[in-house]
């Protein structure tokens, strides 16, 4: 499903001076999979991640997405495939404001190949527990339940890969435990995911763990 | 994205932000209705202009000789008129210039007393031929106009306007009845129908006609002419015309080469472009009012749409995240702007229209509604849209989401 070869990301601050937040890092991900990814604060977890989501490309190495090499892509390329292939999830959330959780949902279904399917998007927001809350703003709801809307909005257009950046950092350990759990019941329906986290009580559901330090893989083991 | 889409979006978005829309719409608002106001007014004005002049001169398919070289200011009457238009002048005029069909001889004079038993008024009082009422197109409303054979004889005959019926004959038929001009006795021939107001407002109606040569011989002891007007046969041939007659008119009054005429020719034709060219000139400088005011507002968009921008980073990020392309960012914020300045420019044009409603009804003009202007209007909003969202919507799409969704 997922191949890292050789991939660097060098970015570039302010001033210039170039900040290796990746440094040859290569691992492969098989569909179905639950992995973690670890690792301290700027060991590069949040920016392979988003080369992972094709939102951000390598500096250097490639990265092959179900079989095809999107490294040389085109901004039109890789937005259909994050349209079609991936779900987001963010630590804070990210819904749009002044916007009912319904709306938010739907969003990604605009830059799809369908017209917008109200229904769907309520049937989504049921299956997340969210029934009587699709009127709702993000200013109405709980945390729990707002990061609930972004995995909805997530799934949307019903993609084989979720990647989920801390998605319970700024969660309680009850809403937190909801998250996993239902991150976990998408894994068992057959979706891959990678959840980057530092909350061990996290990685605990996952059945691999991939360590990060310093931008290099630390480690990369299975915990089942 | 599609462009129906994106306009549904643009459309939510404008909803949610209602108060930055509508600081968005006024400059276009105030530009657009401005604009279908001076254009419709401006419009309508222009028609009744042209209404106005050509009830004064009756029609257009005219040239008009004057004595005197320069451009006299107001009417000419005979007591300050230079003595050099003669009679002979018209009749040569009419023979001898082959793109004219008739010439109609005028002498008229102001404040002259017109009396009836004890009521007076003072009309114009004009000399004209008998080819007057034809080559004008006017008509009698009661009576006959005089004939040439009332020329012939010198008849004391007269064709009243209705100002003047109603002055002096209020309440009873004023055919047959014996007025007075000055101090000769004339009998009233015919009424005028009603000519209305002229291009200055005043009536074209307080006015006596009577035979020129009866004028010229029993009134005014003149014998020459405050005007001349000559009908053409085709229209076209007005500057033809005017070269002939001038030709003409310095052989017969003797004028060596290096002088200058003693006689002024117009055609109305050309007088009335010259109107109707003030007017224009004036909508035009009003007109650029308008478009200032449309480019504040496309200025004021493109501000409140770049601060928009920036203020929903996070948004652009989450969409592209989601699945939006740079395109999809750039028709989405382009969309929005046009979307917002389209609905400026409708609520101006229905603003204007309202505003034209009550110019012209307080003008009393004509009620014209410039609907080239609407569409130049409609065009217009769409274009400052256009225009000034395109920069916004361009930085929208250099949004880093990598960045935008950096906690
Ligand atoms: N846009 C950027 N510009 C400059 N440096 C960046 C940028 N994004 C990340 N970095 C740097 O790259 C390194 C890895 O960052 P990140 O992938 O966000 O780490 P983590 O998510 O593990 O905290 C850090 O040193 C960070 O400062
Ligand atoms: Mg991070």
């Amino acid at each position: 499903m997922i191949e890292v070869s050789h991939v660097s990301k060098v970015y570039r601050r302010g001033d210039g001076t170039p900040v290796t937040a990746l440094n040859d890092v290569s691992f492969a991900i098989v569909a179905g999979e639950f992995v973690t990814i670890r690792g301290p604060s700027g060991s590069g977890k949040s920016s392979i991640l988003n080369i992972l989501g094709c939102l951000d490309t390598p500096t250097s190495g490639t990265y092959r997405l179900e079989g095809e090499d999107v490294s040389g892509y085109s901004d039109r390329q890789l937005s259909r495939i994050r349209c079609r292939k991936i779900g987001f999830v963010f630590q804070s959330f990210n819904l749009i404001p002044r916007t009912t959780a319904l709306e938010n949902v739907e969003i990604p279904m605009i830059y799809g190949n369908g017209r917008v399917d109200r229904t769907k998007a309520t049937v989504v927001l049921q299956r997340v527990g969210l029934a009587d809350r699709t009127r709702h703003y993000g200013t109405e709801l709980s945390g729990g339940e707002q990061q609930r809307v972004a995995i909805a909005r997530a799934l949307i257009n019903d993609p084989h890969l979720i990647l989920a950046d801390e998605p319970t950092g700024n969660l309680d350990s009850v809403a937190g435990m909801e998250i996993m759990r239902l991150l976990q019941d998408l894994n068992t329906e057959g979706r891959t995911i990678v959840l980057v986290t530092h909350d061990d009580a996290v990685a605990s559901y996952a059945a691999r763990e991939i360590v990060l330090r310093d931008g290099g893989i630390g480690s990369d083991r299975s915990t089942a | 994205m599609g462009v129906l889409e994106g306009i549904r979006l643009a459309w939510r978005s404008m909803s949610r932000h209602r108060l930055r829309a509508f600081f968005m719409m006024v400059g276009v608002m105030v530009g657009i209705s401005s604009l279908t106001i001076l254009y419709s007014v401006g419009e309508s004005t222009k028609q009744e202009t042209i209404k106005r002049f050509k009830r004064m001169v009756g029609t257009f398919d005219t040239v008009i000789v004057r004595p005197g070289a320069g451009r006299m200011r107001g009417m000419i009457s005979l007591t300050t008129a230079e003595p050099t238009l003669k009679f002979e002048d018209a009749q040569a005029i009419a023979s001898e210039v082959a793109e004219i069909k008739q010439v109609a001889q005028v002498q008229n004079a102001f404040d002259i007393d017109v009396q009836y038993r004890d009521r007076a008024a003072t009309p114009a009082v004009v000399g004209v031929s008998a080819n007057w009422l034809d080559l004008r197109g006017d008509e009698v409303t009661e009576g006959a106009f005089f004939t040439n054979d009332d020329m012939q004889s010198l008849a004391r005959v007269a064709v009243i306007g209705m100002d003047v019926q109603k002055a002096l004959f209020p309440d009873e038929n004023p055919l047959d009845k014996t007025l007075r001009i000055g101090d000769v006795p004339f009998q009233v021939k015919a009424v005028l129908a009603s000519r209305g107001a002229g291009p200055g407002g005043g009536s074209l109606d307080n006015v006596i006609l009577i035979p020129v040569t009866t004028a010229s011989k029993r009134l005014f002891n003149r014998d020459y002419l405050t005007m001349t007007v000559a009908q053409l046969k085709d229209p076209e041939d007005s500057e033809t015309a005017i070269r002939k007659i001038t030709a003409l008119m310095r052989e017969r009054h003797r004028i060596a080469p290096s002088a200058l005429d003693d006689f002024t020719i117009t055609s109305p034709r050309a007088s009335m472009a010259q109107v109707t060219q003030v007017g224009s000139t004036l909508s035009k400088t009003l007109m650029g009012v308008a478009i200032i005011a449309m480019i504040i507002g496309g200025v004021v968009i493109m501000s409140l749409m770049l601060i928009a921008v920036s203020e929903r980073r996070k948004e652009i990020g989450v969409r592209r995240s989601v699945g939006a392309s740079r395109r999809d960012i750039l028709l989405q914020f382009v969309l929005e702007a046009l979307v917002v300045s389209s609905l400026g420019g409708l609520i101006g044009i229905g603003v204007g229209l309202g505003g034209t409603r009550i110019v012209i009804q307080l003008q009393n003009l004509p009620h014209i509604v410039a609907w080239d202007a609407l569409g130049l209007a409609v065009g217009l909003s769409v274009v400052i849209g256009l225009v000034f969202g395109l920069y916004p919507a361009w930085k929208a799409t250099n949004v880093d989401p990598v960045a935008a969704l950096r906690v």
